[in-house]
């Protein structure tokens, strides 16, 4: 079973996504489906330890690579992804204080082809 | 925690057929799974008293678990759909009757290589039956 916790955060920031930053529903829905990624990816453990797991969240895409995913999905749910954890540190600081910016910079150069050390 | 068992089959948009699948394996709220689904709170009660799964936790809330729901859903799908049935031979689709018959005064005419074309009458109402069969050697012919 997965965190109902980590749930509720996503839909919290696809509903300020949707009325702060005013995006599109084609967009928010397109988000909802990148964030179901980290969702399975987190699993039944808390996001604001997202950075002491076991898998990293590279492993855990790249295994869905072989699923059929191409590069540039792997692009746009790592950009979303990343977007998701500067807000919800911004929004939970003291939830996500152990969750380091330079860490979060880092999920984008997963997807290209770097060894990201955790 | 205690389940629904009263089962029935309910309508299920194709909407929601599309969707259920990318329902994640957690508890939902019936309300999450209704904006989820893109379906009224409403519509979404109405399936759990016809027997879709779900629990209730000690304070009588209802809990639904992600994965087992669109499981349900699927079954109803295929519970919705009719058997396949192979037209044998002699035997075609009356439009009038809706329905699969014995064609009655079947007569056989070449169409172009092995296509033919079988047309005859309904045994119930009497309208025009067609048909196209395979192979003019078929039992089709013989019986034509």
């Amino acid at each position: 079973m997965l965190d109902r916790q980590n749930y509720l955060k996503v839909k919290l920031f696809l509903k300020y996504s949707r009325e702060v930053h005013g995006r599109s529903v084609l967009q928010i829905s397109t988000d909802c489906e990148h964030l179901k990624a980290l969702l399975l990816w987190a699993g039944s453990q808390p996001l604001g330890s997202a950075h002491a797991f076991n898998t990293s969240l590279s492993d855990f895409l790249f295994q869905n690579v072989e699923k059929g995913l191409d590069q540039a999905e792997l692009q746009n749910i790592l950009n979303t992804n990343e977007r998701f954890f500067l807000w919800v540190k911004a929004m939970f600081p003291v939830e996500f204080q152990s969750i380091r910016l330079s860490w979060i910079m880092k999920i984008t150069a997963i997807s290209k082809g770097k060894e990201v050390i955790i | 925690m205690s389940e629904n068992q009263n089962t029935s089959n309910c309508r299920i948009s194709r909407n929601v057929l599309i969707k259920a699948p990318g329902l994640l394996p957690m508890l939902y709220t019936p309300r999450e799974i209704a904006e989820d689904l893109d379906v009224p709170e409403t519509t979404l009660r109405d399936w759990l008293n016809h027997g879709a799964p779900h629990s209730r936790d000690e304070s009588n809330h209802i809990w639904i678990d992600g994965k087992q729901f669109a499981a349900w859903v699927d079954n109803q799908r295929n519970a919705r759909k009719k058997p396949a049935h192979q037209l044998q031979s002699g035997e075609g689709f009356c439009m009038r009757c809706n329905a699969i018959v014995k064609i009655q005064d079947g007569e056989i005419r070449p169409v172009k290589g092995r296509l033919s074309h079988l047309k005859g009458k309904c045994p119930n109402c009497g309208g025009i039956v067609n048909r196209g069969i395979w192979n003019a050697g078929s039992t089709e012919l013989s019986q034509g």
